[in-house]
C-alpha cells in the first residue's frame, strides 16, 4: 500500500481587507509498487515511421533499437502494442491486432517486429493517437500509457484533427512525447503531452533515443498507484483563482477540474510512482475582521474515492504588518518559476517572429528569473541561445546564429522546475 | 416567530428545508442572505460574541494524540452557519473553526485541586494550557500561557504544561527531610521540571516544522506538600497564595517590562496599563532566552487556596487582596469546590471582556492531609 503525504507551505496571515491565500502543498507518495498492481496496465509505444525518418537513416535505427529497448522493460502481464505512424497509424506489433500481455516470449516477438520498421510516407499524429484509443478500449486497463516518437510537425492532416484527437484521449491514457531533430514543434507536442499528463522533450542526438525510452518506460512501470486525482475543497462564497502543479514541472490544471459538488472540485494528476509533486493553489476568500481565522482550503489527494492525504490552507486576518508581508519563501519560489517558463516561452516565440527586442526582454527576464531561483538548467540552457551581461539585472543579447536544437532544448525545458532550496 | 425568520425555512435555490439560523443551504450550498441569519448577527452586536460561539479551535493536526480528545461521540456537530463541521476541525461550508475540547477543558485529579481552561471570547484559539495533579501527599499545579504571535503555541504550551506536570509528579522528593531541605530540594525539581516543560515546547516545534516564529509560551508550576507550597516561573503567569485567615500575597514576580518597572518604582497602575506591560522578558520554547525559573516558596500556618492562573484571569484583577475577594465571592456559593470555583473566575474573567485566554488552577492547600484521589 502507498503512503501519502501532504505539507502545506504558505503564509497564513492576511492584511486588513486581504483576500487571496497562496499555498504550495507538497503532496510525497512512497511504497507506489509497481504497474498493474491496482488492475492491468497497458502500454502503447507510437513511433513515427514517415518519410523524413530515413534523413539520416540512423533516425530510423535508432526507432529500432529505442522501441525495442522500451518493450524490453514491459513488465510480464502488462497489455502492449507497438503503432508505427505516418500519415496513418498501422500497427506493428501484434500481428493480428489488438493488444497482448508481456511475456518473454511476446516481448522478443515485439523486439523482432520492430527491426522492420521501414519509414514512407508524411505525419498524422492524430490518427496515431487515435490508434491507442483504439487499442487502450480494446482491453480493460486500470492505468494506460503510451510514449510518442516524432520528428516532423502533423503537416499530413488538419490542425483540427489532432486537436479533437487530443480531446478523445485526453482522461484515457497518459502519453510521453519525444521529438527527434529539429523539424518538429514544441508547442504541438506540449500541448498533447500536457494534455495527456506526460512529459516532452527533445532528442537531438538519435543515439540518446534508446537510453531515453528505457527510462520513460521503466519511469511508467514504476507507476503503481494507477490514477489519483487532486481534490480542493474552498469555503461558500470563495474562488480558486488557479491550481498549478509547480514541481517537478509545471502544468496548469484549473480549466481541467470536474465538480464534485457545489465546494468540491477535483483535478487530475494520472499515476504516481514514488515520487513528490507540489501545487500551487490560489484562493480568493471574502475579507473577515481583523482576528478571524478561517480555513481557505482543503486540499487532498484521492485514491479510488478515498481521501489518503490532506493538507489545509488556513487564513488569518491581522494587524500586526510583520506578519502580514511575509512571502512564504515556497510561494515565491515557485511563482517566479512558473514566470520562468512564460517569459522563456514568449521570448522564443518572439524571436521567432523576429521581434528581437522583445525577445531581448523576455529572455533577460529569464536570465533573471533562473538566477533568482537557482535553477542552473534553465541558466545554461539560456546560455546556449543569450550572452547573458547582468544575470541580477536581467541584461542580455541575443546571439547570432544560434542552434534551432539548442532553442528548442531550452523551450522544452521550460517547465521543468527546480525544488526550493 | 419573526418574519426574518420564516424566510430560510427552505432553501430559495434547491427547494431543501433549512434551518432558521443557517447561512447556507446545507444541500446545496446557497447563501441564504439576510433572512433569518443576518437578521440574528445584527441582533447580537457584541464584540466577541460571534467568537465565542463559532471559533472554538480544534487541536493542530501534528499533535492530535497529544490533546485533550475530541471525543464527540461520533454525532454530526454543526456549525454556526449550518455547515458540518469536519474531522479535520474545520467547517465544510463556511470555514470556520468547529468546536474543540481544547477551547474549554477542566481538570480534577482530586477533590480538593481542579483547573479550568479556556479560549476566552476574542482570540481564535485556546492557547494558555493547564496540567494539574494529585500524588500522595503532593499536589502540582501547572500553567502555560503560548505567546499568540508565534506559531502554533497552543500546541507547545499544552506539551510543555504536560512535560512538566509529569516530572514533578514522578520526582517526589524525601518526605521526611526537614522543611529547609526540602524546599532546597523542590528548587532542583522545580528547575529540572521547567527543563522538560523547555524540551516538550521544542520539540512542538519540531513538529510544526520550521518557522521564522517558533512556538513559546509562557511557564509556571507549584509544588505544594502539606504545609509548603513552591513556586517556579518564566513569563508572566502568577501563583497566589490566599489563606483562610485573609493572607493575600502573590508568590511569583512577572518576568515582565511592567514588573520590571515597578521594580523600578513604577506604581503597579501605571505599569499594568502602559501598552508594554504585557511584553514578556523570559518565556519557553526554541527562541528561549534560557537562564533557570525564578523560585519561591512560602510555609503556609493556616489554610487557604493556592491559585495558579494566566493574564486572562489576572489582568482584570492584579492586586492579591483584589483578587482574595473575588475568590471568596465565588468560592461560597460553589461550596468551595477547586472546580466550580475556577469554573467562576473564568466565568467573570470572560464577563470583563474575556479578552484573552484564561486558565485558573486552584488548590486547598497548608492542610496536613489534602483529600487523595481515589
Amino acid at each position: 500500500m502507498a503512503t501519502w503525504t501532504a505539507e502545506v507551505f504558505e503564509n497564513e496571515y492576511l492584511a486588513a481587507d486581504a483576500t487571496d491565500v497562496h499555498a504550495i502543498v507538497s503532496v510525497g507518495c512512497t511504497g507506489a509498487g509497481a504497474a498493474g498492481q491496482s488492475g492491468d496496465a497497458a502500454e502503447v509505444i507510437i513511433v513515427d515511421t514517415s518519410g523524413s525518418m530515413s534523413q539520416p537513416h540512423a533516425k530510423i535505427t535508432a526507432v529500432r533499437r529505442a522501441a525495442a529497448e522500451a518493450v524490453g522493460d514491459i513488465v510480464d502481464g502488462t497489455w502492449f502494442a507497438v503503432v508505427a505512424g505516418n500519415h496513418k497509424a498501422s500497427l506493428a506489433f501484434p500481428p493480428r491486432g489488438g493488444m497482448v500481455r508481456a511475456t518473454e516470449i511476446t516481448r522478443s516477438q515485439a523486439e523482432e517486429a520492430v527491426r522492420h520498421l521501414d519509414p514512407s510516407g508524411g505525419t498524422a499524429i492524430g490518427s496515431w493517437l487515435h490508434a491507442a484509443i483504439a487499442l487502450f478500449g480494446s482491453v480493460e486497463a486500470a492505468q494506460c500509457h503510451a510514449i510518442l516518437l516524432t520528428d516532423g510537425r502533423n503537416e499530413t492532416e488538419a490542425p483540427g484533427d489532432l486537436h479533437a484527437a487530443v480531446q478523445a484521449a485526453t482522461g484515457l491514457f497518459q502519453c510521453d512525447c519525444r521529438g527527434v531533430g529539429a523539424d518538429w514543434d514544441v508547442n504541438e507536442l506540449r500541448g498533447i503531452s500536457s494534455a495527456l499528463l506526460g512529459s516532452v522533450d527533445i532528442i537531438a542526438e538519435p543515439d540518446k533515443m534508446a537510453e531515453d525510452f528505457r527510462q520513460m518506460m521503466q519511469a511508467s512501470m514504476a507507476r503503481g498507484v494507477a490514477d489519483a486525482k487532486l481534490r480542493i475543497w474552498a469555503p461558500q462564497g470563495a474562488e480558486v483563482l488557479f491550481v498549478r502543479q509547480v514541481a517537478p514541472a509545471i502544468e496548469d490544471l484549473t480549466n481541467r477540474s470536474t465538480s464534485v459538488s457545489a465546494l468540491v472540485r477535483e483535478f487530475p494528476t494520472g499515476s504516481w510512482s514514488d515520487e513528490s509533486r507540489d501545487y500551487h493553489v490560489a484562493v480568493r476568500v471574502p475579507a473577515k475582521p481583523l482576528g478571524s481565522e478561517q480555513l481557505a482550503a482543503r486540499v487532498q489527494l484521492v485514491v479510488a474515492g478515498e481521501v489518503v492525504a490532506q493538507g489545509l490552507v488556513r487564513a488569518t486576518w491581522s494587524d500586526d504588518s510583520t506578519l502580514t508581508t511575509r512571502i512564504n519563501p515556497a510561494v515565491a519560489h515557485y511563482t517566479g518559476q512558473a514566470e520562468l517558463a512564460d517569459v522563456i516561452q514568449e521570448g522564443l516565440a518572439a524571436k521567432a517572429a523576429g521581434d528581437d527586442a522583445t525577445a531581448t526582454l523576455k529572455l533577460g527576464r529569464a536570465a533573471k528569473l533562473a538566477a533568482e531561483t537557482g535553477n542552473e538548467e534553465a541558466t545554461n540552457k539560456l546560455k546556449r541561445v543569450v550572452d547573458i551581461a547582468d544575470a541580477d539585472t536581467g541584461t542580455v543579447r541575443l546571439k547570432r546564429d544560434v542552434s534551432k536544437l539548442d532553442e528548442m532544448a531550452l523551450d522544452t525545458s521550460s517547465t521543468k522546475t527546480t525544488r526550493v532550496k | 416567530m419573526s418574519p426574518e425568520a420564516v424566510v430560510n425555512v427552505i432553501c430559495p435555490k434547491c427547494g431543501d428545508p433549512v434551518g432558521a439560523a443557517d447561512q447556507f443551504c446545507e444541500s446545496c450550498g446557497a447563501e441564504l442572505g439576510a433572512g433569518a441569519a443576518g437578521a440574528a448577527d445584527a441582533a447580537t452586536p457584541a464584540p466577541g460574541a460571534e467568537l465565542g460561539t463559532q471559533l472554538r479551535a480544534p487541536p493542530r493536526s501534528q499533535v492530535e494524540q497529544s490533546l485533550p480528545t475530541q471525543s464527540m461521540g461520533g454525532a454530526e456537530i454543526r456549525c454556526t452557519c449550518g455547515g458540518v463541521i469536519d474531522a479535520d476541525g474545520w467547517c465544510t461550508t463556511c470555514g470556520l473553526r468547529g468546536a474543540s475540547e481544547r477551547d474549554h477543558f477542566t481538570e480534577q485529579p482530586a477533590s480538593h485541586v481542579a483547573a479550568v481552561c479556556d479560549r476566552g471570547l476574542h482570540h481564535p484559539r485556546n492557547e494558555d494550557a493547564v496540567a494539574v495533579a494529585a500524588s500522595d501527599d503532593r499536589t502540582v499545579l501547572v500553567v502555560c500561557d503560548g505567546v499568540t504571535s508565534a506559531t502554533d503555541s497552543d500546541v507547545a504550551a499544552l506539551a510543555a504544561a504536560r512535560a512538566a506536570c509529569d516530572a514533578l509528579v514522578a520526582a517526589s522528593g524525601p518526605a521526611t527531610a526537614a522543611p529547609s531541605e526540602r524546599i532546597g530540594h523542590w528548587q532542583a525539581e522545580l528547575t529540572a521540571a521547567t527543563q522538560a516543560a523547555q524540551t516538550a515546547a521544542t520539540d512542538a516545534a519540531a513538529h510544526v516544522g520550521s518557522s521564522e516564529n517558533p512556538p513559546s509560551c509562557t511557564f509556571i508550576a507549584a509544588l505544594i506538600e502539606g504545609p509548603l507550597v513552591a513556586v517556579a516561573w518564566v513569563g508572566d503567569s502568577r501563583a497566589y497564595w490566599f489563606g483562610d485567615d485573609g493572607t493575600a500575597t502573590q508568590l511569583s514576580v512577572d518576568d515582565s517590562w511592567a514588573s520590571g518597572e515597578i521594580a523600578h518604582g513604577a506604581t503597579r497602575e501605571v505599569a499594568e496599563a502602559d501598552p508594554r506591560a504585557h511584553a514578556i522578558t523570559r518565556w519557553l520554547g526554541v527562541d528561549s532566552p534560557g537562564g533557570d525559573p525564578s523560585f519561591a516558596s512560602e510555609t503556609l500556618s493556616v489554610p487557604g487556596w493556592v491559585l495558579v492562573c494566566t493574564d486572562g484571569l489576572w489582568n482584570y484583577c492584579s492586586e492579591a487582596s483584589d483578587l482574595r475577594d473575588l475568590l471568596n465571592t465565588q468560592a461560597a456559593p460553589a461550596h468551595g469546590d477547586p472546580l466550580a470555583t475556577a469554573a467562576a473566575l473564568v466565568d467573570w474573567a470572560n464577563a470583563q471582556g474575556g479578552h484573552d485566554n484564561i486558565t485558573a488552577a486552584l488548590a486547598r492547600a497548608g492542610v496536613a492531609s489534602p483529600t487523595r484521589s481515589s
